[in-house]
């Protein structure tokens, strides 16, 4: 046997939903644990801290975004949630309370690994003491140094754009809701101007993207927030 | 009750009597006053005919009792002081007795006579009230089709009529209105005493309720009683009326829900067994283990299953939208949206199922922000992109644009080089279950665009479809303003570069 993977949580309380998970990643090489309601998934958690976990925002006993806030309270542990398209305020409020993806369900499972993966990544990152030269394709984003270069050339910033991708390079990976975004960037009274953030976006994109109206890099989550996908 | 109300209304027409009393007195005073002076000139029967005048006139303004009163005082009169001896209520001479006995008959009888045409007179005026106040009323309840408006309109009414302190409606029965009352007029206190009235009201199906009426401890006179009988004969009237038309509309909207229901399971049954038939002959294929499938024919199996699946989950929301459109259900949840991300959005969703057409995009990301509901957009968006991958033939161009309409509206375009629809078929593709081509040609539920109208006009926009030289084009607006509020300004060209 080669070194056990990655132990993945699953919550979800469709037994078909975790037979099927549970099949695809066991496949994959991860370990994995399931539990079909909230409490039981947090006790799990709490005994075997998982590296990643995976949550149904639909569960019997308590709502997953009350999950992911009594989660957040004590672990990093990256979070995916599960949606259905009905479900759409429930999932940005489960982003606020720090969850880290959602996929809405029907989902391929190519997509779910590639979320995993990313996920994990993350994780990884943030245990490794964190890294302070993030790099994605051209880019190369200094967050000690402040310096921010596209194909070895540095790109001028002004410091809000800075700030602005600062938080998105070192949450890499992550969905970033606006408000998480407009509260880390410019603090709690700003944090309905969504225009404002849509703006300076704009502004980074020009400035960082070959093709600013396909990004490559600052993804939108369309009605959710943004995305910094930094290199594999 | 009946003692303290005859008490009542004695008190009530005494002064009155008593002031009409009075008149008649003066005018027998004047009378002989006028008289007596030419006592002497005149012989006693014109005299007698004289004292008639103040009789009939006594009469005809205080009826009959006014009128027997006046012929007794003028009996008086005419004794005292114009038959011999004067000054005495004595009698002489025969002659005199047959004038003054003679004069008391026919006063009498011309006040009776009189004092009938007057009666007759008011019953008359009292009638035509009635029958002016009954017509008022029926026109007032004519088209009144809910129990409260025609309650409203019965208890405004009787408290004209009547001078009434109060009157309450109280339902006793009649569907979803029972044991709901109504008390005019509004702000008045609910009377402690026991109403004055009360009257049933009556329907065909039964009693329906009734009308409590109180005036402050003034009972009705019979006249009033009968009028407020009837008054509560056409209210009942109308409440039927009400009543049956209600159950009527309710016996159409059941029966128009039902024809959807049924067209919507025919149309349903045959777009969900399809994909399954396909998916279970697939799956089950490839289980089996009869055949050695060679790699290139099992991935077609499985594509396939999954092309199916992502088509059964098209059709499952947009029934749950429908249901949700039909239900009213829809409240858009609104947020300023930028309308360049929410396409982006949903062709970047849609990018596989698009492969075999070319997608262009010319909503600026300068347009103003417009308020609306995310997903319910990108559900427009979806379908409307569906709609023109189903019509429009591979390789042709699909094109998204917008602009603002005189900044008070933006409106959309989806525009596709497929066919052109008959124009008599333009107003109605939006129509659930309408289909311009045949139902076996192209898969789908007929709901799509239905559900798009739904959507844009709940948002306060309209949709509509037009046939252009190169292609067919969706058209929908939106208003950029919610409840009042103007899209937010983006602030200017953020910090200046150093």
């Amino acid at each position: 046997m080669t070194a056990p993977g990655p132990h993945i949580l699953v919550i979800d309380d469709e037994p078909q939903i975790l037979r099927a998970l549970r099949t695809i990643l066991l496949e994959k090489k991860f370990r994995v644990t399931t539990a079909s309601r909230g409490e039981e998934g947090l006790t799990l958690a709490a005994a075997n801290l998982p590296d990643l976990i995976v949550l149904d925002l639909g569960l019997p006993d308590m709502s997953g975004i009350e999950v992911c806030g009594r989660l957040r309270a004590w672990t990093e542990v990256p979070i995916i949630i599960l949606s259905v398209k009905d479900s759409e305020q429930d999932k940005v409020d489960a982003l606020d309370k720090g969850a880290d993806d959602y996929l809405t369900k029907p989902f391929g499972i190519e997509e779910f690994l590639a979320r995993i993966r990313v996920a994990l990544r993350h994780r990884v990152q943030s245990q490794g003491g964190h890294e302070t030269v993030i790099t994605a394709g051209p880019l190369s984003i200094d967050l000690v140094r402040h310096v921010v270069t596209r194909e070895g050339a540095e790109v001028k910033l002004t410091a809000t754009e800075f700030n602005l991708l600062a938080y998105l390079s070192a949450n890499a990976g992550r969905v970033l809701t606006h408000k998480t975004i407009l509260t880390h960037v410019w603090g709690e009274p700003e944090a309905d101007q969504v225009e404002y953030l849509r703006v300076y976006m704009r502004q980074l994109r020009k400035k960082l993207e070959a093709n600013p109206s396909q990004p490559a890099y600052l993804l939108t989550e369309p009605g959710v927030g943004y995305r910094f996908m930094a290199d594999e | 009750m009946l003692r303290s109300h005859w008490r009542a209304s004695l008190f009530a027409a005494l002064p009155r009597f008593a002031e009409r009393g009075l008149l008649t007195l003066v005018l027998i005073a004047v009378t002989t006053l006028v008289l007596s002076p030419l006592r002497s000139d005149l012989n006693t029967p014109i005299i007698a005919l004289l004292y008639l005048i103040p009789v009939g006139l006594s009469t005809t303004l205080g009826g009959l009792t006014l009128g027997i009163l006046a012929s007794l005082l003028a009996f008086l009169g005419f004794n005292f002081f114009f038959i011999r001896p004067y000054y005495t209520l004595l009698v002489h001479q025969t002659q005199d007795l047959l004038v003054l006995v003679v004069f008391l008959v026919v006063a009498v009888t011309v006040s009776q006579l009189l004092g009938r045409v007057q009666a007759s007179l008011r019953a008359a005026e009292a009638r035509e009230r009635e029958t002016t106040s009954l017509y008022e009323l029926s026109a007032a309840l004519t088209g009144l089709r809910s129990e409260a408006a025609i309650a409203q309109t019965l208890a405004e009414r009787l408290i004209e009529i009547t001078r009434a302190q109060a009157v309450e409606i109280v339902f006793q029965g009649g569907a979803g209105y029972a044991g709901r009352a109504l008390l005019l007029p509004s702000g008045v206190q609910h009377p402690s005493a026991p109403p004055e009235a009360v009257l049933p009201l009556m329907t065909a199906r039964g009693r329906f309720g009734e009308i409590r009426l109180w005036r402050a401890g003034l009972e009705l006179l019979a006249g009033e009683q009968r009028l407020l009988a009837t008054f509560a004969g056409q209210g009942a009237l109308a409440l039927e009326h009400a009543l049956l038309s209600q159950a009527e509309t309710q016996a159409r909207i059941l029966a128009e829900s039902d024809r959807l229901k049924t067209a919507l399971l025919s149309s349903v049954s045959h777009e969900l067994r399809t994909p399954l038939a396909t998916m279970k002959a697939a799956i089950s294929s490839l289980r089996s283990g009869e055949v050695d499938w060679a790699a290139p024919a099992r991935e077609d199996l499985l594509a396939v299953v999954e092309e199916d699946l992502d088509h059964l989950n098209r059709l499952v929301g947009n029934l749950l939208d429908m249901s949700r459109i039909e239900a009213g259900a829809l409240k858009p949840q609104r947020a300023w949206l930028s309308l360049a991300e929410v396409a982006g959005g949903t062709l970047m969703r849609m990018r596989r199922a698009s492969e075999q057409h070319r997608l262009v995009v010319n909503i600026s990301d300068d347009l103003p922000l417009v308020p609306a509901d995310y997903v319910q957009l990108d559900q427009v968006f979806t379908n409307l992109i569906s709609n023109a991958l189903k019509y429009a033939p591979g390789g042709s161009t699909i094109t998204l644009s917008a602009w603002t309409l005189g900044g008070e509206r933006v409106q959309v375009q989806v525009k596709n080089q497929g066919p052109a629809v008959p124009v008599e078929h333009l107003d109605h593709i939006f129509d659930k279950f309408y289909r311009v081509t045949a139902a076996d040609r192209v898969t789908g539920t007929g709901l799509g665009l239905s559900i798009c109208k739904g959507i844009v006009e709940a948002h306060g926009g309209r949709i509509w479809a037009e046939n252009l030289p190169d292609g067919l084009a969706f058209n929908f607006t939106l208003p950029l303003t919610w409840a009042g509020a103007q899209p937010p300004r983006l602030p200017p060209e953020p910090e200046a570069l150093s």
